[in-house]
């Protein structure tokens, strides 16, 4: 167990706005920050089982990490109830309107600043920025290999064999490691979280000297990543224009709450569905 | 920023180094990834080379094809003919399969030897595309757009901002358009500040040209010099399902069935009600299809087909992201599922909750007593 070459590993995760719950959406469907529910990505979850299932098997440390304002500290409690060991938040000011590449320039900063990994797992994306693109970033500035769209995976001796899927199909492939894997949304997902993770959150949310035992807060400073590499600064990308997409989303006639009959009545009679029928 | 002396190509690759460029700077190529699966083009590489020509036309710039592979034979006429005007090949028996460090090598070592950058560079929304593209926009600290659906070129007035250094009218921007927030929203994403403006766009989205015979183009080979680093990965075994046999381009209605179904029998059902229509064609989930329930052929989605039927019938479907991008253009979609708040529900035209082992019968009831209905009123005429 505790010879495996797997000693550390990280995991990316995000806070996101909860899109499930009706609060912080406004009427045109936009999401309005300060007002919404946050959740941990749902993509992130299968991040962090992956990870889990990593310490199962070698009893490596699983630590999480995350950028965002501060309440993003509520993701990183989910992550220590359901078994990661530590946990960095980075926050600062001058990383707000970071897009892919400057949100991974300041995570990798952040990892750099941390001790050594053997690998590193991100979510497949993310559902408010929604790229699949900063975990790829950050594996080219680490220089590392990737496994993207992970779909299982074992870690055999120095190696990790992987199945990923592909266009038509999957593959299995065998990286050494480090590595950084993105996990798909069909793998295994994230198992309850444990009583002992339960309580111990419990515990860090009264006593702050124990919580900064596991939850660590750094900045631009401590990470000594340069400012104008991130934030809006090192965002090579804007966005300059929304409009709205008629046709797409929002306005389902559901049909409910009838028997059968009259429920496919009501669809046949409301749409051209008949002029098709041979 | 700094700005980059035309006369040294500025990226002697040293990573991590932005490429910066002047509102005046030349204008570069537009370089269109065009990835192969099996040794053929993927369609998706031609959709964007139809993209592409109309960008490089605006900009009056070359269409360059880029292909990476081994015993690429007659794939370079095939790109040229159609649209690309240039051709950069790699054909190396290393590159016979894609591996994300290997391409990653020979083009970003490729384009960091241009003297001009490419003004812009687009590659599929593929598993291919969107792990390749990320490592590039890293490599040049350029900016990428991830799963466009609208491509153009055009004017940017950058007024204000935190950032001085970025103030300023550009004139040739990439518009890289996609929905957002959960697609009730439409986002043009821009950053003319770096060439290449990268973008992915989704397969299905974009119209190939009709290849054109007589067209030529010049075909330059790409240097491939690899390092020990990029064989850290690799493959082995790459498993695909046969492609062949369902005709989804000419279906007015598909019925498509997902993990509701809990069988592959409910195909059957599937079937059925397709048959019910003059051009019903029946389609599935990846995961009615991961469970042998149904051939790969079948399967709506990322990793499968993307479809434009008038009518979708989806059933037992949740509508995760990745089914949904390729159906949601279709003309009219009829989503039936027993929970009120399956996804799918949030961008259907019609919802019916219930369960489809017996919403299904019912529906080809109806049809099929519509039909004698119909053909009881001719006779009665
Ligand atoms: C990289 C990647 C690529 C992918 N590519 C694709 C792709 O191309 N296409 C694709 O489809 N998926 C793809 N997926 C998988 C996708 O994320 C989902 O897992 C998949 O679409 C789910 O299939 P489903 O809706 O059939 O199953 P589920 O999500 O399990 O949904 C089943 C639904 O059936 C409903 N149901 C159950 N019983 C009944 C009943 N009796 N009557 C009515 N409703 C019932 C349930 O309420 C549920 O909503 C991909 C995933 C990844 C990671
Ligand atoms: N702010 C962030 N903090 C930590 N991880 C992130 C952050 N943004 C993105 N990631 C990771 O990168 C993945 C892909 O995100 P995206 O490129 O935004 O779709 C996510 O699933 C996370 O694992």
């Amino acid at each position: 167990m505790t010879n495996s070459a797997v000693k550390d590993v990280f995991v990316m995760i995000k806070q996101v706005p909860d899109t499930r719950s009706k609060a912080g959406l406004n009427p045109d469907g936009t999401i309005n920050r300060a007002q919404a529910k946050r959740m941990l990505n749902p993509f992130d979850e299968y991040a962090l089982q992956a990870a889990l299932n990593v310490k199962k098997q070698t009893g490596c440390r699983v630590t999480a990490i995350t950028m965002g304002p501060p309440p993003a500290i509520e993701i990183l409690y989910t992550a220590l109830e359901h078994g990661a060991d530590r946990c960095y938040l980075l926050s600062d000011r001058r990383l707000a309107a970071s897009d892919t590449l400057a949100t991974a320039f300041a995570l990798w900063k952040t990892i750099e600043h941390l001790n050594g990994f053997q690998m590193i797992f991100c979510g497949l994306q993310t559902t408010d920025g929604d790229t699949a693109q900063v975990g790829p970033q950050l594996a080219e500035r680490l220089n590392l290999p990737q496994v993207t769209y992970c779909e299982d995976f074992e870690v055999v001796g120095d190696k990790l064999h992987a199945r990923r899927v592909v266009e038509g199909g999957w593959q299995r492939v065998v990286s050494e490691l480090p590595v950084m894997v993105t996990v798909a949304n069909s793998y295994h997902p994230l198992e309850f979280k444990s009583l002992r993770g339960a309580r111990m959150v419990q515990e860090l949310m009264r006593n702050e000297a124990l919580r900064s035992q596991y939850i660590t807060t750094v900045d631009l400073d401590v990470v000594g990543a340069d400012p104008d590499l991130t934030g809006l600064k090192g965002s090579p990308t804007i966005v300059a224009k929304t409009d709205k997409v008629g046709s797409i989303g929002g306005n389902c006639a559901m049909h409910q709450g009838q028997a059968v009959e009259a429920l496919v009545r009501e669809v046949t009679l409301q749409t051209n569905l008949l002029e098709f029928a041979s | 920023m700094t700005d980059t002396d035309q006369t040294t190509p500025p990226q002697e690759a040293e990573p991590n180094k932005p490429v910066a460029l002047n509102a005046n700077d030349p204008l570069g190529e537009v370089w269109v990834f065009c990835e192969l699966q099996e040794g053929k083009v993927q369609t998706v590489g031609l959709e964007l080379l139809g993209a592409g020509r109309q960008l490089a036309d605006k900009l009056d710039r070359p269409l360059a094809a880029v292909v990476l592979g081994h015993n690429l034979g007659e794939i370079p006429r095939q790109l040229i003919h159609h649209g690309a005007d240039k051709v950069y090949k790699a054909d190396h028996p290393d590159l016979a399969e894609y591996r994300t460090l290997p391409f990653r090598r020979v083009l970003c070592d490729f384009m960091g030897q241009q003297a001009i950058p490419p003004h812009s560079m687009l590659l599929g929304s593929t598993t291919t595309g969107r792990d390749l593209a990320p490592r590039i926009a890293a490599h040049f600290q350029t900016g990428l757009t991830a799963d466009t659906t609208e491509l153009d070129i055009g004017p940017y007035d950058h007024k204000g901002g935190s950032d001085a250094s970025k103030i300023g009218l550009y004139e040739n921007c990439l518009y890289a358009i996609r929905p957002s927030f959960g697609e009730s929203l439409k986002a043009r994403i821009l950053g003319p500040w770096k060439n290449p403006q990268m973008a992915t766009t989704r397969p299905g989205v974009m119209i190939p040209l009709d290849p054109d015979p007589s067209r030529t183009g010049e075909v330059v080979d790409m240097p491939v010099h690899l390092q020990p680093a990029d064989f850290r990965l690799t493959i082995a075994e790459t498993v695909r399902e046969a492609t062949a046999g369902v005709d989804f381009d000419n279906a007015d209605v598909i019925v498509a069935g997902g993990y509701g179904l809990a069988n592959a029998d409910g195909f059957a059902l599937m079937k059925e009600l397709a048959d019910c229509f003059e051009n019903g064609t029946v389609g599935a989930s990846r995961k009615a299809v991961d469970l042998g329930w149904i051939p790969y052929v079948h399967q709506v989605g990322q990793t499968g087909k993307t479809v434009r039927p008038k009518i979708y019938i989806a059933c037992g479907i949740s509508g995760a992201i990745q089914h949904r991008v390729g159906m949601q253009n279709s003309g009219l979609i009829i989503a039936i599922n027993k929970d009120p708040d399956a996804p799918i529900f949030k961008f259907a035209d019609h919802g019916i909750v219930g369960d489809l082992y017996q919403v299904v019968p019912e529906m080809i009831k109806q049809i099929k007593s519509s039909k004698g209905s119909k053909e009881v009123s001719s006779v009665g005429v």
